[in-house]
């Protein structure tokens, strides 16, 4: 398996920023994820970063190199997720739920999938076209489904989400898959400060003209610029498809042929929440040591 | 808050499977120490041991933190591993780089090559006081120059910033090889916007954006350091610090002087890569070294007399001034 991955958040002129984001991957499957805490409710960021931890969590335990059941796992993890969001609030006696959006991908063999829960976005794009985009679990969507010739959508609010995790009902959730990859297809999740500056076709066109790590940041760049000063957060991460191919690729991406089978590598850390909340415990300072030794021996089998 | 430093480890502890041979360095984060490793290796040990939160009597293996101040010094373990999560990921000889990363005696340790030479800022002291018209050659702070940005550029790639270039963070190997070391401050680009661990700067090298919060910081800003470094190798003395340049800007002038010492194109560089405006920098290292390693012959451009004159003007104004605000302080500028 071979992609190259690009991912970054930045704040916009909101007081803190609540998105989250990360990816991890294993010899035989990459996961893909992003957050974006909710506001209105307490804690935003403990809910999208405690998403974060849990999910990634569970895909390392279950990654083996591959995910057996995907729908299983998606299914799992974020109501696992969905879970530990509360139990944190009942244990701090919060008196409303800290509340966050999910979207996953997860690329394994030659397939995608994905799941969805609240206004988080997933773009799959090929050869400059939109292939296909999850749907908002915003009334506004909702209302478009149902009734499309729908004259006055804009009426209803866009940011208001009818399902996502942490809140007191159970998450509803939207699993998609497996869609066969090709080389160079993209996938880009994005907080709703991405799509809420941006129209599909811009998002869809920046998207398809440099590799990744260029166009991403030219994305958020271009949507901040938008927001102006009140502009939302905007955080995106994406990936590129490549085939492995016999010649070194010049560009910086990641392959997971030559990596052992137990390691598991992962960008999602424990040192995202707020820092107030999150000393670090005893696991905690193992779990960084020996991600820093699998650091240094990745680095030091790339030099030889 | 106790003054007493934490005691270094002694000679011959073994710790990791590294016997300590000696102290080497102390900073604000701890100890560093040379050692052997189990192969008969020298290799350089970074003890976490901050002397503001932690102390360890002499003889001592394990260090004591205070209850009220085992949070901070968490939180300050987290930089520590930002460190070494940072070198881990990086492979370059211009690089420091980290070999190996262990918990023992209730604290942490990164092991990293351990380098014989000298800091930049030695050889620029020792320079400076044989008083002569150039501290370095150019040639030589050309090549040193661009040993450093190939590192530095790596760096960069990583999506990482330094965010403490100075002249004591470059080393000079005895082999005669350049490397950036104490990645301290540096923070992943990305890492969210910290409450406590915001990134130190020192003063002279640090861009203007390092002083306000909130500002953007990118690879400019270590452009900014790289070009204070430069300027410091030129003239043998930090160059003013950013926000004392917001009020009144000397580096042209200060920069003029070297004219005729230094070519044109060196003393433009410096002066592009110290703007104050952000964007008007190099904005990446490929830039700037495309411009430090253009070849081609030299311009030397002295100054004209008219020049001079108006200089030693300008310092004599500036001298008078001084010396009427120190007469007479209390006079209030008519507005």
């Amino acid at each position: 398996m071979k992609f190259s991955v690009f991912q970054i958040s930045r704040k916009g002129g909101r007081e803190k920023n609540e998105d989250r984001m990360g990816y991890c991957y294993t010899k035989g499957s990459g996961l893909f994820l992003l957050a974006d805490g909710m506001g209105g409710h307490p804690e935003g960021e403990v809910a999208a970063q405690m998403a974060m931890q849990v999910i990634a969590g569970l895909y390392q335990s279950q990654a083996n190199p591959e995910i057996e059941d995907i729908n299983a796992f998606f299914t799992t993890a974020i109501l696992a997720a969905h879970r530990q969001i509360l139990r944190y609030a009942a244990e701090k006696g919060l008196t409303d739920t800290p509340r966050t959006t999910l979207v996953a991908a997860l690329v394994q063999g030659t397939s995608a999938h994905w799941v969805h829960c609240g206004d988080s976005r997933l773009y799959f794009v090929r050869s400059g076209e939109l292939l296909a985009r999850t749907r908002d679990h915003s009334y506004l969507e909702q209302r478009k489904r149902l009734k499309p010739d729908n004259q006055a959508p804009e009426l209803t609010n866009r940011n208001v989400l009818y399902t996502c995790l942490g809140s007191p009902s159970r998450p509803e959730f939207e699993i998609t898959g497996p869609v066969q990859l090709q080389q160079g297809d993209r996938i880009l999740l994005c907080s709703d400060g991405l799509w809420g500056s941006l129209d599909d076709t811009d998002i869809v066109f920046h998207l398809g003209q440099k590799p990744v790590g260029a166009a991403v940041p030219d994305l958020v760049e271009r949507a901040l610029i938008k927001g102006g000063p009140r502009s939302d957060n905007v955080t995106v991460i994406a990936m590129e498809w490549e085939t492995p191919d016999d010649f070194a690729s010049t560009r910086e991406s990641i392959s997971t042929d030559n990596i052992d089978d137990g390691v598991f590598a992962s960008t999602v850390q424990a040192g995202w929440v707020d820092s107030s909340l999150d000393d670090l415990d005893d696991a905690g300072i193992e779990r960084s040591i020996a991600e820093i030794n699998e650091a240094i021996r990745r680095t030091s089998a790339r030099r030889s | 808050m106790s003054k007493v430093k934490p005691a270094p480890l002694p000679p011959d502890t073994v710790i990791g499977g590294y016997r300590i041979v000696r102290k080497v360095a102390a900073g604000g984060f701890g100890l560093v120490y040379l050692a052997i490793d189990s192969e008969g290796q020298q290799v350089a040990v970074k003890e976490y041991l901050p002397s503001s939160l932690a102390t360890r009597a002499s003889g001592e293996l394990l260090p004591q933190v205070q209850p009220e101040k085992l949070s901070l010094y968490r939180l300050g373990l987290k930089s520590f591993f930002e460190e070494g999560r940072a070198l881990a990921q990086i492979s370059h000889p211009s690089v420091v780089s980290v070999l190996n990363f262990f918990r023992e005696n209730e604290t942490v340790y990164m092991v990293m090559n351990y380098l014989e030479g000298a800091a930049l800022q030695d050889f620029i002291v020792t320079a400076r006081d044989l008083k002569q018209s150039k501290v370095f050659r150019e040639s030589t702070i050309r090549s040193l120059f661009d040993e450093i940005l190939r590192g530095l550029r790596i760096v960069h790639q990583h999506k990482m910033l330094h965010l403490d270039i100075k002249p004591a963070n470059i080393f000079i190997t005895d082999d005669n090889k350049s490397v950036l070391i104490d990645f301290g401050a540096a923070r992943e680009v990305l890492s969210k916007e910290g409450n406590f661990v915001r990134p130190m700067y020192t003063p002279g090298f640090a861009a203007p954006e390092m002083y306000r919060r909130d500002a953007s910081m990118g690879p400019w800003t270590d452009i900014y350091a790289i070009g204070a470094c430069i300027y410091a190798c030129m003239q043998g003395y930090p160059p003013n610090e950013a926000p004392q340049r917001l009020e009144k800007d000397r580096i042209a002038i200060a920069l003029a002087r070297l004219r005729g010492v230094y070519s044109d194109n060196l003393i433009e560089v410096v002066e592009w890569c110290m703007s104050l405006d952000p964007l008007s920098r190099p904005q990446s290292v490929f830039a700037l070294q495309k411009e430090l390693s253009r070849e081609g012959e030299r311009r030397y451009t002295k100054l004209s007399v008219s020049e001079k004159v108006r200089m030693q003007f300008d310092t004599m104004v500036a001298e008078t001034k001084k010396s009427v605000q120190a007469v007479a302080p209390s006079v209030t500028k008519p507005k």
